[in-house]
């Protein structure tokens, strides 16, 4: 249960209930918590509904921020023990509360949304109400934005889970109040997952639990209040990969049976104008000395991780120079499959190596990606991340025959 | 035998897919347009929809989603002359998408992948 709670309507029951997790938030929740009461008031006002703020402790008035907005939404602030943070934390408490409130319907939203509108609770909660089990959404994204996704998370899940879910670790997301007790009961909480690994843990348990997935098209960006994706990205990268390898050791029995992957049912793309999501900057020439250093620092390492053919790849590579500077599809694939492999025969301090030794990688992938698409639109950008999702499930073969 | 329903208004394209697909070993219906497609599918429960986007009378995205949010796993292939509509956003909901072409070469790759496609249940 949360450490602290606040419940002033002292609600009992709920049909919707929309989750803001947030730690040190007072700037930005009280617009969000505005946006979401608007959406909860205008699109589902004949239900039950409340807003409830998961917290970490947070000192700078986040609290009050979110007690301050004037609406009649109800609303419930839970949070952690001071000192103890993180978005997963926080939704935990979110789920214990859900289940006690036999909510039908859940819908998570980021607390610095700067540009969050009251239809986005429509889109992440009415499909919900129409019999789909988890809601991912689907911001327009620039082709440089959300490399991370782009790179790994999406062409894994994808070929582990054969299901297509675009932006699972978007941060926002719906789904039945039932999956609250799936999320509850799941032997996978880790530390990471308490963490950032969240989003991906909650995506990948849900397509586990074989329920129906959708995607909610949002027709425009996220924006963030702050949006420094590089501020935090070995700790992100860590987190984010651990929970998709932790994952993948306690789903193995169901991945190893998916062949391909299938799409999922879309909701909201009906006269539906499109934002242009802002141009990403990439620093090429930082990229690729990152991936240089990377060469010289985990040269014993990759020797022992990846076989001699993908280590003299990662070698070839090195010597192409920027100019000719490519990761091709397979070889990415087998590099995540093989630290895959690796990573489940490690102890915990090796682990911290691995990722440290697969950042430069994953920098260097997303420095292949950029050259590759950089005269390409959106949309061929977008069928080249698919294209290499492709690539990754007809490699899934070697993965399935070397996973013991 | 896989069953597959093949969905077009162009009568040369239902009959070239049809001899073309009952050659490589499926059985072939065809509807002729989107009336009553869903009561079509519940009754006939095809293996997989080859769905054409630019009918006279309907329009085979908003069919996808209709057949999507009522048979959430049923394969479907969109079938269109022109590859544009792959930037509607709709057309993400089929299993995948093909232009055209007398040669059904990539048509019948693509078949055979979704319906080889496995999820546990």
């Amino acid at each position: 249960m949360a450490f602290y709670q606040e419940n002033p309507h002292a609600v009992t029951k709920a049909d919707v209930v929309v989750g803001i997790p947030s730690f040190n938030e007072a700037e930005s929740i009280g617009r969000t918590t505005e946006q979401v009461a608007k959406g909860l008031v205008e699109f589902f006002g004949h239900l039950n509904c409340v807003i409830i703020n998961c917290d970490n402790s947070s000192s700078d008035g986040t609290k009050e921020a979110f007690f301050n907005v004037s609406t009649e939404v109800p609303r419930i602030y839970l949070s952690t023990p001071p000192g103890v943070r993180g978005k997963g934390n926080n939704l935990r408490n979110l789920f214990e509360k859900v289940r006690e409130l036999q909510a039908q319907a859940v819908v998570v939203v980021e607390a610095d949304i700067k540009n969050m509108a009251p239809g986005w609770i429509r889109k992440l909660g009415e499909p919900v109400l129409k019999g789909a089990g988890f809601v991912s959404p689907l911001y327009a994204r620039h082709k440089y934005e959300a490399t991370l996704t782009n790179s790994i998370v999406y062409p894994l899940t994808r070929c582990l889970y054969g299901r297509r879910v675009r932006q699972p670790i978007a941060g926002d997301c719906g789904f039945k109040g039932s999956l609250a007790e799936e999320f509850l009961k799941s032997p996978f909480w880790s530390e990471a997952v308490e963490q950032s690994g969240i989003d991906i843990w909650m995506a990948t348990t849900a397509m586990n639990a074989r329920i129906p997935i959708c995607q909610a098209f949002m027709g425009c960006p996220k924006l963030h209040r702050v949006k420094d994706p590089y501020a935090q990205l070995a700790v992100l990268f860590r987190q984010v990969l651990s929970t998709v390898y932790d994952l993948m050791a306690g789903c193995a029995d169901f991945w190893r049976q998916v062949k391909w992957s299938k799409p999922t049912a879309l909701f909201g793309v009906d006269n539906q104008e499109t934002e242009t999501p802002l141009p990403v900057e990439i620093n090429l020439t930082r990229l690729h000395e990152r991936y240089l250093q990377g060469c010289n620092d985990y040269a014993d390492f990759w020797q022992r991780v990846f076989d001699q053919t993908l280590y003299h790849k990662l070698e070839e590579i090195r010597s192409m120079g920027l100019q000719h500077f490519s990761i091709p599809s397979q070889t990415w694939a087998r590099i995540l499959f093989d630290a895959a492999i690796a990573y489940r025969g490690m102890a915990e301090s090796e682990r911290a190596t691995l990722f440290d030794a697969l950042l430069p990688l994953y920098l260097g992938k997303v420095l292949s990606f950029v050259k590759r698409t950089e005269r390409m639109s959106l949309q061929q950008a977008e069928e080249q991340v698919e294209s290499e999702c492709t690539v990754f499930e007809e490699n899934k073969p070697y993965l399935v025959s070397e996973w013991k | 035998m896989a069953k597959i329903l093949v969905v077009d208004d162009e009568e040369h394209i239902r009959l070239l897919y049809s001899e073309e697909l009952k050659d490589a070993g499926y059985e072939v219906i065809t509807a002729e347009s989107g009336f009553q497609l869903l009561e079509r599918i519940e009754e006939e429960k095809p293996d997989l929809v080859i769905l054409d986007i630019k009918m006279v009378d309907y329009n085979g995205l908003d069919l996808l989603q209709d057949i999507r949010n009522r048979f959430y796993d049923l394969p479907v292939i969109l079938s269109t002359a022109y590859d544009t509509f792959k930037e509607d956003m709709k057309s993400i909901a089929a299993d995948f998408y093909v232009v055209k072409s007398f040669d059904l070469t990539e048509l019948k790759k693509k078949i055979a992948v979704a319906l080889e496609t496995r999820l546990p249940t």
